[in-house]
């Protein structure tokens, strides 16, 4: 049998729910719970929600950016932020998901999928620490 | 060095310093066990690209699965927790190689483990490498002298061949590996021996050996020692070969020790196995053959045009009961350029080191023989085999014939002069000279018990009275008439004198 990943699962239930409004969406939603219930894979929602929710984005050119920083960023830096990465990825509409952490101490990171642009002043401490402790 | 001197030092480092800002792929430990940490994220790795963790350990991307990476962890693997953060490296897992590894035992990764600081990184190299092609290579012309008569003289080993060394627990193997490395003094050969999932008191003890014996100035020791994670033995022998090759590029002759591919195919089979590869015969993976085809087939002889250099690779494989129909024995024995057996039984009647010679093959070293010593001992193997099937014969009748006895007493006398005492190579030249008394039936009147002793007389002797000859095998790799006539003469009258 070949295997079901949660990414096939997700993307099943974007092609069924697409165009779909109103009671016939909450036909199909009900057949998906229905469906995922028999073949115990609820305990997967968690999973397969998020996988579901980055299949939308794509389609709809949304990139979600996780902003870590030191203290809050000001609006413009967010907007310069927000051209570069729809430059960079394609995308029409970037989404921050913002965090604070003071333990960065200073600077910004920024993560989209599995890429990250570190500049923090940990970060670069921490690269400055492996610089002069390297073997000669 | 005082403070401000310090002081101006850093500020001076820290100027140079800039800190590039790029881009970094990373993914997240989702769970870590046995050494192997599945990793989400990470979506342009390579196959073996090297991962750091967020603690500081590295890791080898191996499964490159749909969402996930399986990575092996190469050190410790307790710091490592759920959710850590991964980063790809870009590069595949590399090693630092410089002239002043010589003399040292480092790890897997080639970070010293013996105590005696770091090592002066030159270049690195990565630990895998697709062989050398067939324009680049050239045929085994030239002798590894092992300083074991046996091996020398009935299994000879050439630079750049490959000859298999297999045979149960106790028989011998490591010994035999160790005599070689000590014998390489002076013959411009460089030595790497690595020792793959081995007791760390073991390595001690040859490292203490090869110390005394004065061969650290030209070994090289590799260890994955048995208390280390199946990931190190793994990379083990590659980290060796790399090693090796960084020697080779310079032209050199290196020769290179695997004790033992047993022990690295079952280490494969414990990560193949976490990582959920389907297992096959033996519970191995499906690759295990290519495992050991690729390493070995990284020994090679490099013509002069690609710069020249040999490695010499010497894999040691452990049978149990002599089992050597087993999954790992028989592809190896299929890789190899030829193997030396060695058996418990010879080993318990007092043959050593316990060659079987009947089923030991070396099939290209034969044309790297010195000519000397092909004309003295090419009859030797053919001898023995026919020494074997007549003593077990001659267990029956009583009445022999003549020229039997005098084969069984040849025979008998042939079996003594192999047998050899550990850590105590014997010299070609050496060899030459015993083998020419055997052959030629000075030794026929010789009593068995006291062959040993005459064999170290004559030898004394002759290199006193039998100078030409010693300097044409010396030089020449053959003898002269002259020379040959000094010998004979020679070897007449030490008899004279051993009788009284």
């Amino acid at each position: 049998m070949a295997t079901r990943t949660v990414n096939d699962i997700a993307k099943a239930i974007h092609e069924m729910t697409k165009g779909k409004v109103g009671v016939e969406l909450d036909a199909v939603s009900k057949n998906v719970v229905n469906f995922l219930a028999r073949k115990r894979l609820l305990r997967k929602q968690k999973d397969i929600l998020l996988r579901l929710e980055k299949i939308t984005n794509e389609e709809e050119g949304i990139i979600e950016a996780g902003l870590t920083s030191a203290s809050l960023l000001p609006e413009k830096e967010k907007k310069e932020l927000a051209t570069f990465l729809k430059k960079r990825y394609g995308r029409e509409k970037v989404i921050f998901k913002e965090k604070i952490d003071e333990r960065l101490i200073g600077g910004f990171k920024v993560e989209v999928n599995d890429e990250v642009v570190d500049v923090s002043i940990k970060n670069k401490i921490g690269k400055l620490q492996e610089y002069l402790t390297r073997a000669v | 060095m005082n403070k401000n001197h310090i002081v101006q030092n850093l500020r001076k480092e820290i100027e140079n310093y800039s800190a590039a800002l790029h881009v970094e792929k990373v993914g997240k430990v989702m769970e870590v066990f046995d050494g192997i940490a599945k990793v989400s994220g990470l979506s342009d790795i390579k196959s073996s690209e090297m991962v750091t963790f967020s603690s500081g350990a590295t890791g080898v991307a191996l499964n490159l699965e749909e969402d996930a990476v399986g990575v092996i962890i190469l050190g410790d693997f307790s710091k490592i927790k759920e959710g850590d953060e991964v980063k790809a490296t870009g590069k595949i897992l590399e090693i630092p190689v410089s002239d002043s590894v010589l003399g040292r035992v480092v790890n897997a990764i080639g970070l010293p483990i013996d105590g005696k600081g770091a090592i002066k990184a030159g270049k690195t190299y990565p630990i895998e490498k697709v062989a050398p092609g067939v324009v680049t290579r050239q045929s085994v012309d030239q002798p590894v002298s092992t300083g074991i008569k046996a091996i020398d003289a009935i299994i000879p080993v050439g630079r750049g061949q490959r000859e298999l060394i297999i045979g149960d627990r106790q028989t011998g193997k490591t010994a035999l590996a160790i005599d070689t490395i000590l014998n390489q003094k002076g013959q411009n050969m460089i030595c790497v021996y690595v020792s793959i999932g081995q007791k760390d008191s073991k390595l001690r003890k040859l490292g203490a050996l090869l110390e005394e014996g004065g061969a650290m100035d030209y070994t090289v020791i590799v260890s994955a020692g048995a208390s280390e994670a199946a990931a190190m033995s793994y990379i083990a022998p590659y980290s060796g070969v790399s090693i090796a090759e960084y020697f080779m590029d310079q032209g050199k002759d290196v020769l290179i020790i695997y004790d033992d591919l047993s022990k690295h195919a079952v280490a494969y089979r414990e990560i193949s196995l976490l990582l959920c590869r389907p297992p096959g015969r033996e519970a191995y993976p499906g690759d295990v053959f290519y495992l050991h085809s690729r390493l070995l087939e990284r020994a090679c002889r490099r013509n002069a045009k690609y710069g020249g250099g040999s490695i010499t690779a010497f894999p040691i494989i452990e049978t149990q009961a002599g089992d050597i129909s087993a999954y790992i024995p028989t592809n190896v024995i299929s890789i190899t350029d030829g193997q030396i057996f060695l058996e418990t039984d010879l080993f318990y009647k007092g043959i050593r080191p316990a060659v079987n010679v009947g089923s030991s093959v070396s099939r290209v070293g034969s044309s790297a023989q010195i000519k000397a010593m092909k004309k003295v001992a090419g009859t030797l193997k053919l001898d023995l085999a026919q020494f074997r099937e007549l003593e077990a014969f001659s267990q029956f009748g009583s009445d022999l014939d003549d020229s039997t006895k005098r084969q069984l007493e040849r025979g008998k006398r042939s079996v003594e002069i192999l047998k050899q005492l550990q850590y105590a190579p014997v010299k070609t030249e050496h060899q030459v000279v015993t083998f020419y008394a055997l052959t030629k039936g000075y030794m026929d009147d010789v009593a068995i018990d006291k062959i040993k002793e005459f064999e170290a007389g004559l030898l004394e002797y002759t290199e006193q009275n039998a100078k030409f000859f010693y300097k044409d095998v010396r030089e020449t790799k053959m003898w002269t008439e002259q020379g040959e006539e000094q010998l004979k003469q020679a070897i007449v009258d030490f008899k004279a004198s051993f009788r009284k």
